[in-house]
């Protein structure tokens, strides 16, 4: 359980969360989504204890990060692919790590083999790729074998081998049981892997919902194309649809969903050539909740929008 | 694969809730999470390579001090008698010293700057958030480092020198048995555990590895040769402070300098806590990472 109540971070003059509150519930995977420089990473290591709030407190299992003496046991982190000493190997970086929070070498071999690291585990981490880095980051968080795990934009940078690898080790992690909170500007790769999303838009918290819910929400309408389209019209019309038509003669119905308009269309006998159920994109859902949140933006995108 | 199905149970499954603070895991003594953070520490300094380039200067500068020293006793053999009534005290710990502080010294430093530098430190936090006592681990085997490692060292040289100086007599040789070199051994061993923790200090501080190094050597190496350039009484008064020259002080042989062996002690921790506390103020307020 994370719990972030009214959490302010000041650098200077820039406000990177204004008085963000949420709570990451037990055993399911949380996306933390917001544009570039909403403040993620940023309460990601407030949460952490790596930087320190200006005002309000972050809490795991109930207790500040920094007062946990075994903290790797109960929480697993990986926030930068970057974060290991170049000149060391594999498995004396996660050894130093495990050293220090009482966990044996066994241990490491085990996660070493979990990420599919066990054949470099003796080369210098300077020598990897990106994709071998943020596994090297992820075992790093699994080697206390902690019940919370918290990502700060896993994919990033990734090729396709590395998405999927870090797709499918989300989804064991929260079949495991584990809380995981994920955090990324990517809506495409948060519909794919989280339960439970967070919006957060400088620095404050815009919304919070299920990707299921989402989509519902934006369930949009129906593209219908008929060669007697002025029929069909006054039909849905009648059943209390919205219908507007299009430039090249299709209509477009809000308000009734595609099977009671192709049964509408049977029994009044008028020909469907094509029934389009259109809803928006995840990612439309998100660049709209969060249009008012992005902090930088060219101007001429900005005018350009209706 | 692993399963969560054997580790330690956390607050949110055992329905504690952030209210009460409670957690199932069992509190393990802060003795044994420090006593840990030293063995992570020992552990992160022998497996990096950079650990093993400032030993080897120390033996650089170990060999390069017998060297200096062999050259000496020739010219002392040479020389008439008069004149080597004139020649100063073969002092190996003076030469070889000041560069073991430094290169010991610098691993002590590494400690912190190398994490700032490579990013490390992220983990190295997340594994010990405790700051101070994640500090206390890096300052214990800094210390720990620059004793071991300068009492070798300062073996070394003064063996060196007593199979070097013979049974050639005073001034040329400091001493005239074995045992009279121990203190000054001992203390020079002790001036490089001072100087390891003081550049832990500086390198908390200023967290860069080539600022720190950089100031570390103004320290040992830059600021002894600045003093002979000051007026007698000031080159005394400002000697006497510098860690190099705390080492005869210490042990109470014959030198030069201003301080009772007290006011060496009482000057050597004040370099210990002000680097530590600054070490310590800094790392603990400042953002991570």
């Amino acid at each position: 359980m994370i719990v972030v109540r009214e959490l302010t971070k000041r650098y200077g003059p820039t406000l990177a969360l204004d008085r963000l509150s949420f709570e990451v519930r037990p055993g399911a995977v949380t996306g933390f989504l917001g544009p570039n420089g909403a403040g993620k990473s940023t309460a990601l290591r407030v949460i952490l204890g790596l930087h320190h709030p200006t005002s309000g407190e972050a809490l795991v299992g109930g207790r500040r990060y920094d007062r946990i003496r075994r903290p790797m046991r109960e929480v697993g982190a990986v926030l930068d692919a970057d974060a290991a000493h170049p000149g060391r190997t594999a498995f004396h970086h996660l050894a130093c790590l495990a050293r220090a929070n009482g966990i044996g070498a066994a241990r490491v071999t085990a996660v070493l083999e979990r990420v599919g690291l066990a054949g470099v585990a003796h080369r210098r981490v300077g020598g990897f790729s990106l994709g071998m880095r943020q596994r090297l980051g992820i075992a790093g968080a699994l080697i206390g074998d902690p019940a919370v795990v918290l990502l700060d934009e896993p994919v990033n940078g990734l090729d396709a081998t590395g998405i999927r690898w870090i797709r499918s080790t989300l989804r064991s992690l929260a079949a495991e049981g584990r809380t995981v909170l994920l955090s990324s500007h990517l809506m495409s790769e948060m519909a794919l892997t989280v339960d439970h999303v967070l919006i957060i838009g400088r620095g404050r918290l815009i919304g919070e919902t299920s990707v299921a819910r989402m989509r519902d929400r934006f369930a949009r309408d129906v593209l219908v194309r008929s060669p007697r389209a002025d029929e069909l019209a006054r039909v849905l019309t009648g059943l209390g649809a919205a219908v507007t038509t299009t430039g090249d003669g299709a209509l477009v119905a809000v308000g009734v969903d595609a099977p009671t308009i192709g049964d509408a269309a049977a029994a009044a006998s008028i020909p469907v050539h094509g029934l389009t159920p259109r809803s928006a994109t995840l990612e439309d859902v998100y660049l709209e909740m969060t249009s008012g949140a992005v902090e930088y933006r060219a101007a001429a995108e900005r005018t350009a929008r209706p | 694969m692993t399963t969560p199905r054997n580790r330690p149970a956390t607050a949110a499954e055992t329905g504690s809730t952030a209210e009460t603070g409670d957690t199932a895991t069992p509190e393990v003594p802060r003795l044994r999470v420090f006593r840990d953070a030293v063995a992570a520490e020992w552990m992160k300094l022998r497996t990096l390579r950079s650990t093993y380039a400032f030993v080897a200067g120390g033996a650089a500068a170990t060999l390069l001090g017998m060297l200096i020293l062999f050259l000496l006793v020739r010219a002392f053999d040479q020389a008439t008698t008069a004149e080597q009534a004139n020649y100063e005290t073969a002092d190996p710990t003076v030469v070889v010293m000041p560069f073991v502080e430094f290169f010991l010294g610098s691993i002590g430093a590494m400690l912190v700057t190398s994490e700032f530098t490579t990013g490390a430190i992220g983990p190295g936090l997340l594994a010990v958030p405790q700051r101070r006592l994640l500090l206390g681990a890096k300052a214990t085997v800094a210390g720990a480092v620059g004793l071991c490692g300068g009492l070798l060292f300062a073996l070394l040289s003064f063996a060196g020198a007593r199979l070097l100086l013979g049974d050639r007599p005073a001034p040329l040789s400091p001493w005239q048995s074995w045992t009279d070199a121990m203190p000054t051994v001992l203390c020079a061993a002790l001036v490089v555990a001072v100087t390891g923790t003081v550049a832990l200090g500086l390198g908390a501080v200023l967290r860069s590895t080539a600022s720190t190094l950089l100031t570390l050597g103004g320290l040992v190496l830059v600021a002894p040769v600045f003093a002979h350039f000051l007026p007698t009484a000031w080159q005394l008064r400002f000697g006497s402070v510098l860690l190099p020259n705390l080492t005869p002080q210490l042990a109470g042989s014959d030198h030069p300098y201003l301080l009772t062996r007290g006011g060496a002690v009482a000057v050597a921790v004040a370099y210990v806590v002000v680097a530590l506390g600054a070490g310590a103020l800094s790392f603990d307020r400042r953002d991570a990472s």
